[in-house]
């Protein structure tokens, strides 16, 4: 095996791959510069290092999206998922039995205490994002928080000013599509002129659920319904919308100047939370997006549309496509691209297997089960991060605050019914 | 699974009654993440890819998941058997909707597949296989066995009425109906229903030829093999198993329809079972402990 002559660390106990990693880069580096390639000669066998493949995580909430992340961590190779904390017995105990080899835990803080755990991802309540993050980050872990950062601007702020003067520590928020590939295929297209003169986005979220949670104990399902408590909630915008403002945000790359809203509580009438709300978002690069969410109609389920002069792109389900206006100049390779009719629309495909589903007989719009999730590709990058980094996220605590301002000031507008004109001071942190 | 999930919840609160099919579905939708044999991204998936290079640590639901289907293979002498991935591939049944296989083909998947290749290890809860090629398929037991998490979420949330079915082919009675008698489920092949079983606190789980199958001259191949001989099974048209649970009844009803008339062996104070060899229920081969059975009273 070719391989550095002496990078390796002269270490008796294990190395993480993430230092394996690293000095390895460095090596490959220097070789190339040095042209010194020579074969190893074999060390002893006492002082070969053993490599560590994986990252100790822990799951903070393991409520639905703390399932999810757990879950997803399991078929992420690097993760190695050991602990569970959650407040209510029951949660704990479904996770001793659909997890192997877990600990858990009611107290998160016990988790921090454990150096072999260096990753968190906290998964609570957004109000209670804070403290957690305030303290994981003091304890010295890696963070991965959830989206929004938290129920309150303040306290978001607190988190991004933490994160920030932690910055030898990974801190990544949930915000998960600046790292899935097909929206960041699509970005890349966009940004060199597809559109055209970009012009507006629509973009919608529908899902058919209560958001109403349920348990024996009385108080516990008042915690478990935090979501529809008007003095707690984020509602529709700040925990559904801020995942299709921050995509907007970051196709139009500006920040929002002004959100208009509206909404109300249309069928399910056990709350004072909007169950259907609607914002207009205007933004400092002079697009327009127009965006609605609601939990009563699961009609036509969730996409990201982008409008330009030349033409409009689709984003959903994990796929794409181009829809050109008769007029726009062709670009050569969509005369072989595989085309689908939509209604009376014909949408060429932005698919990177278009080829190969069509060799198979499937339709670009059946579901892919082999597809992984835009939560997959956003742990993965901050997998990543932990083995060649730190460096800085994608998602960084600056652009995980700026969607969370923009999406918990939407929320505002949609409770009142009003127009925010959005300062530039509340970007700061 | 990829199939149909539908709760019939009874109660007072509707909040609460939405609140607990809700999660119950989160959870069916859950598992189908986990076990799905055709998901890259399953555990189940993961666990075919790799057991056979090295025991594979399994959560203690999918252990005694494992554990309880070779308890099935078992008591039916191999005629349910969830480690036939090779034969399903063999028979086209995974990449495509069926074809016949070569001899040679067949005597290969054949030997490559079977539970006794598959290794539980109840100390460190883990699964080995014992070479490469073998998988499993968790397709005859999984809607049960989800229909049965569903039923302890539901049952969790205070709702002592309920019924619940995958597929119409596994149904899981909760109580009893609106009218306080037992729930009533036709048993249907084709057009004709065959006859009414009632369901209290029990679930019964309904396996046919005719549900997926492809054609190859005159003859029909349905796409349930029998594991013993690696061939499609031909004995009976349907077959009804009720039992105490899901999981149980989803997996014998499989092994009664490879069984025939030797399905009444699978007869036990917890298990009912009828195999009909045709349509026709006058032609009912087997036919004990099914509960409040009324044969045939939609056609009378």
């Amino acid at each position: 095996m070719l391989t550095m002559s002496n990078r390796m660390p002269n270490r008796l106990d294990s190395i993480s791959r993430r230092d394996f990693l690293k000095t390895s880069s460095l090596g490959t580096l220097a070789g190339v510069l040095t042209s010194e390639w020579v074969l190893l000669e074999p060390e002893p066998t006492e002082l070969r290092p053993s490599i560590t493949d994986t990252v100790n995580c822990a799951v903070i909430g393991y409520g639905l999206w703390g399932r999810e992340i757990s879950a997803t961590l399991l078929r992420l190779e690097e993760a190695n998922l050991v602990a569970v904390c959650d407040t209510y017995p029951v949660m704990l105990r479904r996770a001793e039995r659909s997890l192997s080899e877990i600990s858990t835990y009611t107290d998160y803080r016990e988790i921090l205490d454990h150096a072999e755990i260096p990753a968190v991802f906290i998964a609570t309540p957004s109000h209670l994002h804070s403290q957690i993050v305030l303290d994981a980050l003091q304890a010295g872990k890696h963070v991965y928080c959830e989206a929004p950062l938290a129920s309150s601007i303040d306290d978001a702020r607190r988190i991004a000013a933490t994160a920030r003067a932690h910055e030898g520590q990974i801190f990544q928020g949930g915000l998960l599509y600046r790292t899935e590939p097909q929206y960041r295929s699509v970005y890349g297209f966009i940004r060199s002129g597809a559109l055209g003169k970009a012009i507006m986005a629509r973009a919608q979220w529908h899902v058919r659920e209560s958001w109403r949670r349920s348990s024996p104990d009385s108080a516990r399902t008042r915690a478990l319904n935090w979501r529809l408590d008007p003095e707690i909630s984020p509602g529709l915008m700040g925990e559904v919308g801020i995942q299709q403002y921050d995509t907007a945000m970051w196709i139009f790359g500006g920040l929002p100047t002004a959100v208009s809203g509206f909404g109300g509580v249309y069928y399910w009438k056990d709350r004072d939370v909007a169950d259907t709300a609607q914002t207009v978002m205007d933004f400092s690069t002079g697009e327009r997006m127009i965006y609605d969410a609601t939990i009563v109609s699961s009609f036509d389920a969730m996409y990201d549309t982008f409008y330009g002069s030349d033409s409009t792109i689709i984003l959903r389900d994990g796929k794409a496509w181009m829809f050109k206006e008769v007029d726009a100049p062709m670009q050569g390779w969509e005369v072989y691209a595989r085309k689908d009719k939509f209604y009376k629309e014909t949408g060429i495909a932005l698919l990177a297997n278009a080829t190969k589903l069509d060799a198979l007989g499937q339709d670009a719009t059946d579901d892919d089960p082999n597809a992984e999730t835009p939560l997959f590709h956003a742990l993965k990058a901050f997998m990543d991060n932990y083995f060649f980094g730190p460096y800085e996220p994608v998602m960084n605590y600056q652009k995980s605050f700026d969607a969370t301002v923009v999406a918990l000031k939407a929320n505002e507008a949609v409770i009142a019914n009003s127009r925010i004109e959005f300062q530039p001071e509340w970007f700061e942190i | 699974m990829a199939t149909r999930f539908e709760f019939v919840l009874l109660g007072e609160d509707e909040t609460l009654l939405q609140a607990a099919g809700e999660e119950a579905l989160r959870e069916i939708t859950s598992l189908e993440k986990r076990l799905s044999y055709y998901s890259d991204t399953s555990e189940l998936t993961r666990i075919n890819r790799r057991a056979a290079y090295e025991p594979i640590p399994l959560a203690p639901d999918l252990f005694s998941l494992l554990r309880e289907a070779e308890r099935f293979v078992k008591k039916t002498g191999g005629a349910f058997d969830p480690a036939i991935g090779p034969l399903l591939r063999c028979w086209g049944f995974v990449e495509g909707s069926g074809s016949i296989p070569d001899d040679t083909a067949l005597e290969e998947a054949t030997a490559m597949s079977g539970f006794h290749h598959v290794h539980l290890d109840k100390n460190s809860n883990s699964v080995r296989f014992d070479h490469e090629g073998v998988e499993i398929d968790l397709g005859a037991i999984g809607k049960g066995y989800a229909l049965d998490e569903a039923a302890r979420i539901v049952k969790g949330h205070g709702i002592t009425n309920a019924l619940l079915h995958g597929g119409t082919s596994t149904v899981v009675g909760i109580g009893t109906s609106y009218d306080g008698e037992p729930w009533r489920i036709g048993i249907q092949d084709g057009d004709a229903v065959l006859g009414t079983i009632e369901l209290e606190n029990s679930s019964l789980s309904i396996s046919a030829r005719s549900g997926k199958f492809f054609t190859s001259g005159e003859r029909s191949y349905t796409h349930i093999l029998d594991p013993r001989t690696g061939h499609p099974t031909s004995e009976a048209a349907v077959s009804a198993i009720v039992s105490s649970t899901a999981t149980r009844s989803d997996a014998l009803s499989t092994a009664a329809l490879v069984l025939g008339s030797a399905a009444l062996e699978l007869h036990d104070p917890e298990t009912g079972v009828g195999v009909w060899r045709t349509a026709d229920p006058s032609s009912v081969l087997v036919l004990d402990g099914l509960p409040a059975f009324d044969r045939n009273l939609s056609w009378s």
